[in-house]
């Protein structure tokens, strides 16, 4: 009899605590394994903020899986599409967030898709860390579940302004596109100027399909702008480059991380030598042939034989050792709060990716990545340029 | 008045861009009557038909540039027969949305096959590409070339349509269809002649423009757009309209960026047709709306 009582009470305890245990579960954790959820456009035209970084946020967790997970747990990616569109990015969320039931996300390909979906993620509570997506809104004002490594359209404009200056720039000008990105890039930098006192001597426009900038350079020249901070895609900035040289005009040229691909740029513009006088931000400074990214050369050909390794990759690759750090940092016994307050832990942390260390500091900002790397470009290839750490 | 000079040349010069499109615009709605909404489209799949035979091929020029032209030419055959000529008995209507359709699928395929390759791609230019004087502006070489291309190529079009019996099936079709099937014209083969010269001519202009414009998928519409502006403001029925109206585009464009400010730049295309709709319906050199008996 006591024998009964004794198995009766071992089960009622062990089911108790089974409850117990089940009821603290993270969702997306088991004893061998962490769901971690992205979302970003996989397919098509700007596929390279999606589809790319996720392949390589997906190469790191494979080289994690092989040196034996966190903790004895694999990581597992579970991706999603948000097709770069504001219905997108909520759809892929709620299924990622209340289907896959994912531990984390460490997403978000396009600002647009990721303003709009998180709503959804403050609500659920749910780690979310940023990859791509540039807009200040995604991660400020501060909340306590959302952070970024990406740097942010605030800190690129503010970065712009502060090298024309360093640069003793007397007239600095502005050249932007007034679409939604443009804007998201263009209003920070008018209170960035406001801020130093500083008016533009010309403040033009152009738009995303522009096939001729001799306008603008006309009107540049005019003012005698000896700085252009750029606030526009490839294309324009190519059409105005071409133009501006054409009527002889050469100032100093202040881009943004939408124009890092600078031996692009260059054969994009045609004439030699159009970029001497050519700086940019860079979110990676290192770039894809180096020999020092050898190894994530080899894992993307490996995982994806189609793929050479892109910037967009080690984008999703810098992004996802953050997060990696953060698990291991949060314990064998994962849970959601241990996770943001070691992802909140995080100082100084250099992942050879980015161009300074990464430091969080919650409660204050989120924004983990204040340092700007410059390239411009010199013997056919990308050079570094410098860095500039925002206080 | 340097500054004048420039924004001229340089509005003539862009303006023969979209002179370009505008031409393959108006031959295809002079034979068919149907304003192909995936011109656009075939300009942007001739221009990477060529980047694919001389860049990634390297092929010489000449040869990729004529196997696109080819090439366009298919597509538009292949587009006829199969999404136009089948709905051409549903009316005009029907056909309009067809294009769309079609323009929507070249936009994927071109997604697909070469979208990975880079954002903007760009294609190597005909003659040099440094800028060259013509008296005191300066201006690219390849905008010359453009130009010259432009008015060529509305000189041969001019004497197609007026001196050979292809050109005239082409107008008669236009103007009656069943009046040309009555006198033996074979009205469905001269609408898929047309759809295929209609790409061609967007496949040649592709290759004179993309160093200038730069090759990406979604490259068709806004060019598109401009073309049609400028088919409307010429009449969409005339080939030297085609022409005038792309270049007056073009200097507007110029002289509204220059003297109102540049954020006015591009829409100065839909103020263009919206004012052309208004006041000048059939374009300046299009057909009166009267109908003969």
């Amino acid at each position: 009899m006591k024998s009964f009582r004794f198995v009766l009470n071992l089960t009622v305890a062990t089911l108790i605590g089974g409850l117990v245990a089940v009821g603290h579960a993270e969702d997306g954790v088991t004893k061998d394994e962490i769901k971690i959820g992205s979302f970003g456009p996989l397919a098509g035209p700007v596929y390279m903020y999606g589809k790319l970084a996720m392949n390589g946020l997906e190469a790191l967790f494979d080289k994690v899986n092989q040196e034996g997970g966190i903790h004895g747990r694999k990581l597992k990616l579970v991706r999603e599409d948000d097709a770069c569109k504001p219905e997108g990015g909520i759809a892929a969320v709620k299924k990622l967030i209340y289907d896959d039931k994912v531990f984390a996300i460490n997403g978000g390909g396009c600002s647009n898709s990721t303003l709009a979906a998180r709503p959804e993620i403050v609500k659920a509570g749910i780690p979310f860390v940023v990859n791509s997506a540039v807009a200040d809104g995604i991660s400020s004002p501060p909340t306590p579940n959302i952070f970024t490594t990406q740097l942010t359209a605030t800190i690129e404009s503010r970065a712009q302004l502060k090298y024309a200056l360093e640069q003793k720039a007397k007239k600095v000008a502005l050249v932007a596109q007034h679409d939604a990105w443009g804007r998201s890039r263009y209003e920070p930098m008018m209170t960035a100027l406001k801020e130093q006192s500083i008016k533009p001597v010309s403040d033009e426009e152009m738009t995303i399909d522009q096939n001729d900038g001799t306008a603008q350079a006309l009107k540049l020249m005019q003012t005698g702008a000896d700085a252009v901070l750029l606030i526009v895609y490839p294309k324009p900035a190519a059409v105005l480059i071409r133009d501006s040289l054409k009527l002889g005009y050469k100032p100093l040229w202040i881009g943004q991380t939408a124009i890092q691909d600078l031996p692009q740029l260059q054969e994009q513009v045609g004439i030699p030598g159009a970029l001497e006088k050519f700086v940019s931000i860079a979110t990676i400074p290192a770039h894809p042939d180096d020999p020092e990214m050898a190894e994530w050369r080899e894992r993307i050909k490996k995982l994806f034989p189609n793929d050479a390794l892109s910037v967009f990759n080690l984008m999703g690759i810098g992004s996802g050792m953050v997060v990696v750090e953060a698990l291991k940092r949060a314990g064998a016994d994962l849970t959601r709060e241990k996770f943001l307050k070691a992802m909140g832990s995080i100082k100084n942390f250099k992942t050879g990716m980015y161009p300074g260390p990464i430091t969080c500091k919650p409660p204050a900002s989120n924004q983990c990545n204040q340092s700007v790397g410059w390239i411009k470009f010199g013997d056919g290839k990308p050079k570094s340029a410098g860095v500039t750490t925002l206080d | 008045m340097l500054v004048l000079s420039y924004l001229l040349v340089t509005g003539i010069t862009t303006g023969a861009l979209y002179a370009l499109v505008a031409l393959g615009i108006v031959v295809v709605y002079k034979a068919t009557e149907v304003v192909n909404l995936a011109h656009g489209e075939l300009f942007m799949m001739g221009g990477f038909l060529a980047y694919t035979l001389h860049v990634m091929v390297k092929l010489p020029y000449v040869p990729s540039v004529l196997l696109a032209v080819a090439g366009s030419f298919a597509i538009g055959i292949l587009t006829d027969r199969v999404a136009f000529r089948p709905l051409m008995k549903e009316g005009l209507v029907s056909v309009l949305l067809a294009t769309i359709g079609i323009s929507f699928i070249l936009k994927g395929v071109a997604r697909v096959l070469w979208g990975g390759k880079g954002d903007y791609l760009a294609f190597p230019p005909l003659v040099s590409p440094e800028p060259m004087r013509i008296g005191n502006v300066m201006i690219m070489s390849q905008q010359l070339v453009v130009l010259l291309a432009a008015l060529a190529v509305m000189l041969v079009f001019a004497a197609f349509f007026k001196t050979t019996r292809a050109g005239k099936f082409m107008q008669a079709t236009a103007s009656n269809p069943k009046a040309a099937a009555l006198v033996g014209i074979h009205v469905s083969r001269v609408y898929m002649y047309t759809f295929g010269v209609g790409a061609a001519v967007a496949g040649a202009s592709a290759v004179l423009m993309a160093p200038l414009t730069l090759l990406y998928p979604d490259i068709g519409f806004p060019l598109f757009i401009k073309g049609f502006a400028a088919a409307v403001l010429g009449g969409l029925t005339s080939v030297p309209g085609a022409i005038i109206g792309g270049l007056l585009v073009g200097i507007l464009e110029q002289l509204a960026a220059g003297f109102i400010g540049t954020a006015i730049q591009d829409v100065s295309a839909f103020i263009v047709i919206m004012f052309a709709l208004i006041f000048l319906p059939t374009g300046i050199l299009g057909m009166r709306g009267t109908r003969k008996i």
